[in-house]
């Protein structure tokens, strides 16, 4: 079972996602399963693969909103940068990516303990 | 009847809140954020929300809308509620992650932003909250004298104040000042909705002293902006450090850049709101000016008022007494041995009865300003196919020729049916008829621009795409749209003997045409030698100087004769 003490554990800023869940945990903890299923993550792979910078972007851009909602820091800090990179037209660093992907796996075997 | 605050609750007792924005997660939050205060429901895109906005028009209060959004994205929607008198009155606040969005979507309409991550409930409840009062009050009368926030006189009451004082103080010399505060939104994103607040505030306590020790009525016009009717002083430069230093607020690094507007000895002038409309005027003179805090209403501003008031007042009379007349350039196929006469663009030109030719270049803008430019344009594309039509019965020749189009006019809903009962009217094909829609308008709004272009080619009508390479048009984009003909921008030739970039560049355009297989049109040729390269590359149909000015329709008929001849 997930629960705040694991997230923050896993660096999450815990404290600034509960306040924008009005403070129920059990909320947050289900925005956080949820977002495990955003395709945002696959499109945004898919997209460092095929060297889409557009797609990237959109991708990236979009998960920051959604991740930096639930203050997922770990997957937020690189997916910012690499939103920067990515509108400049640039291609991905693949430690960014690597480093997102590192903590989207995290998060996820933290949710199927 | 029912008051206006009784209007759009649901049948919870709730107002009704649609909220866009293609991320699940961020729709949830808010969604979890809003559901007690309001009833709450959702889209995933642009297209979804403008069909439940049409649907649920009556109840709804507020659209929160995310912009990056696949299918239709914020600006689109937000374009799209503008252009639909039904749905304008809807409020929208935009969400976004991006300081440049939240310029833009302002300046596109938007009420107010939501930065992301979201702030504090309370805050995002506040705004809300206040976005929908502020929409549900327009119109009303407010019965209050003074501005809750400052307890400064609202706009209405400043005036009739004003009217009072003068009554009371005969003679007295008074100046007309308008107080801004340059990007105050950024200020309330940047340093908190609380702090903005305070800002206002103590502008609205230092204006009060101000106008306690000098004399003078001090007012809140609306948002950062503040009217002060002052005695008359000939230097404004330590008053603007007094504002300045007091707008620090505990916070050293918030630096405020105060503009003032004056109007001196605005007594002078009987109306009273044109005191202070001739104080924006000089403030909003140096609004991109840094280098500039304090502009004063003068000679030149006075002229170009008087000036541009002057040719909207002329407008009406203007097109009843045909002053503003059609004139026509020669577009030429070079592509065989002698060159043919192809088409000619139409082009606008106002013969004014007290300034004599008066400048496209001076009175289109105006007009875009004012909307007066789609009565303009449907004028000329009148004319134009009235001359064409009297070519034809004259000289049994029909010209092809070509019509600008503005960006505005595309939004009007007979906008199709205007042109094909033009062509009816006159017995014209259409196949003769050519529109000219600029590249930049493309990009703006590309969905509608889209529609409405493959609308006219149903008809039979040919699109041009002018000033093509001066925007933005992205390769994607240009294969799908529906056009017959490329118009290179005219910077491209009028560099190509200079600049091996520009040839470059027009080698690169005539590729991509020829790719896309359409026609392309060079304009602003002059030089023979520029025909000859243009001609080498394969660009074969040539507008300019070289081959003729525009010319008005009585001269322009040599090329018709010339033509019929030559047939």
């Amino acid at each position: 079972m997930l629960s705040i003490e694991a997230l923050k554990e896993y660096g999450a800023n815990t404290e600034a996602g509960l306040v924008r869940c009005m403070g129920s945990e059990a909320f947050y903890l289900r925005m956080v399963g949820m977002i495990l299923k955003d395709p945002a993550f696959d499109k945004l792979f898919a997209a460092v693969e095929n060297g889409d910078v557009k797609e990237g972007f959109e991708a990236a851009h979009a998960l920051k909103g959604s991740v930096g909602n639930l203050e997922l820091t770990p997957i937020l800090e690189p997916v910012c940068t690499l939103t920067e990179i990515f509108r400049a037209g640039n291609p991905a660093d693949p430690a960014l990516v690597e480093e997102v992907r590192t903590a989207f796996e995290r998060l996820k075997s933290l949710v199927e303990e | 009847m029912l008051k206006n605050h009784e209007r759009f609750f649901t049948a919870a007792g709730k107002r009704l809140i649609l909220i866009v924005d293609d991320e699940l997660v961020n729709r949830e939050i808010l969604s979890f954020m809003l559901q007690d205060k309001f009833d709450v429901i959702t889209a995933a895109d642009g297209k979804e929300a403008l069909d439940i906005i049409r649907d649920k028009l009556s109840l709804l209060s507020l659209v929160l809308t995310d912009i990056m959004m696949p299918e239709m994205d914020g600006f689109e929607l937000l374009d799209a509620m503008k252009a639909d008198a039904s749905l304008r009155r809807i409020p929208v606040i935009v969400l976004t992650s991006d300081r440049q969005a939240e310029v833009k979507s302002l300046s596109n309409g938007a009420s107010d932003f939501i930065a992301k991550p979201y702030n504090q409930p309370e805050v995002i409840l506040a705004r809300i909250q206040k976005t929908i009062e502020l929409a549900e009050d327009q119109g009303i009368i407010q019965s209050t004298e003074r501005d809750p926030l400052t307890g400064l006189l609202n706009r209405e009451f400043f005036f009739k104040y004003v009217e009072q004082f003068d009554l009371h103080h005969p003679g007295a010399s008074m100046d007309a000042v308008e107080i801004d505060i340059n990007h105050f939104r950024l200020i309330n994103e940047i340093y908190g909705w609380a702090y903005g607040d305070k800002v206002l505030n103590r502008m609205g306590t230092t204006l009060v002293k101000k106008a306690q020790s000098s004399g003078g009525i001090v007012g809140r016009k609306d948002a950062d902006k503040f009217l002060f009717y002052a005695p008359h002083d000939t230097d404004y430069e330590d008053f603007l450090k007094e504002l300045t230093a007091q707008m620090g607020v505990g916070n050293e690094n918030a630096r405020m850049h105060i503009r003032l507007g004056i109007f001196s000895n605005a007594d002078a002038e009987p109306h009273i709101e044109l005191r202070f409309d001739r104080a924006k005027m000089a403030g909003d003179h140096i609004k991109n000016d840094y280098s500039r805090q304090i502009s004063y209403y003068d000679q030149e501003l006075f002229s170009k008022e008087l000036f541009d008031s002057q040719l909207m007042d002329d407008f009406e009379r203007g097109l009843k007494e045909k002053q503003f007349e059609v004139w026509y350039q020669p577009k030429f196929d070079v592509k065989g041995d002698k060159p043919r006469l192809s088409s000619a663009e139409c082009l606008i030109r106002w013969r004014h009865p007290k300034f004599g030719m008066v400048s496209p270049g001076v009175f289109i803008p105006l007009f875009e300003r004012s909307g007066l430019i789609q009565r303009l344009d449907r004028y000329v594309w009148e004319e134009a196919a009235r001359q064409v039509a009297q070519w034809r019965d004259s000289y049994g020749f029909t010209l092809p020729v070509s019509v600008n189009v503005s960006r505005i006019d595309m939004y009007a809903p007979d906008f199709v049916e205007f042109f094909t009962e033009l062509m009816k009217r006159e017995k014209l094909s259409p196949e003769t008829y050519f529109i000219e829609i600029t590249e930049s308008a493309y990009t703006q709004d590309s969905d509608q621009m889209a529609a409405m272009v493959t609308a006219l080619r149903d008809q039979g009508f040919k699109v041009e795409m002018d000033d093509f390479g001066s925007g933005y048009s992205s390769l994607n984009m240009l294969a799908n749209l529906p056009i017959d003909f490329i118009k290179m921008d005219m910077q491209f030739v009028r560099s190509m003997d200079v600049n091996k970039k520009s040839l470059r560049m027009i080698e690169l355009i005539l590729d991509i045409a020829s790719y896309l297989q359409l026609p392309v049109i060079a304009e602003g040729v002059e030089t023979e030698q520029q025909v000859k390269v243009l001609k080498e590359l394969g660009c074969y149909i040539i507008q300019g100087y070289y081959f003729s000015k525009p010319l008005p329709a009585a001269e322009f008929e040599k090329f018709i004769k010339e033509a019929k001849e030559n047939a």
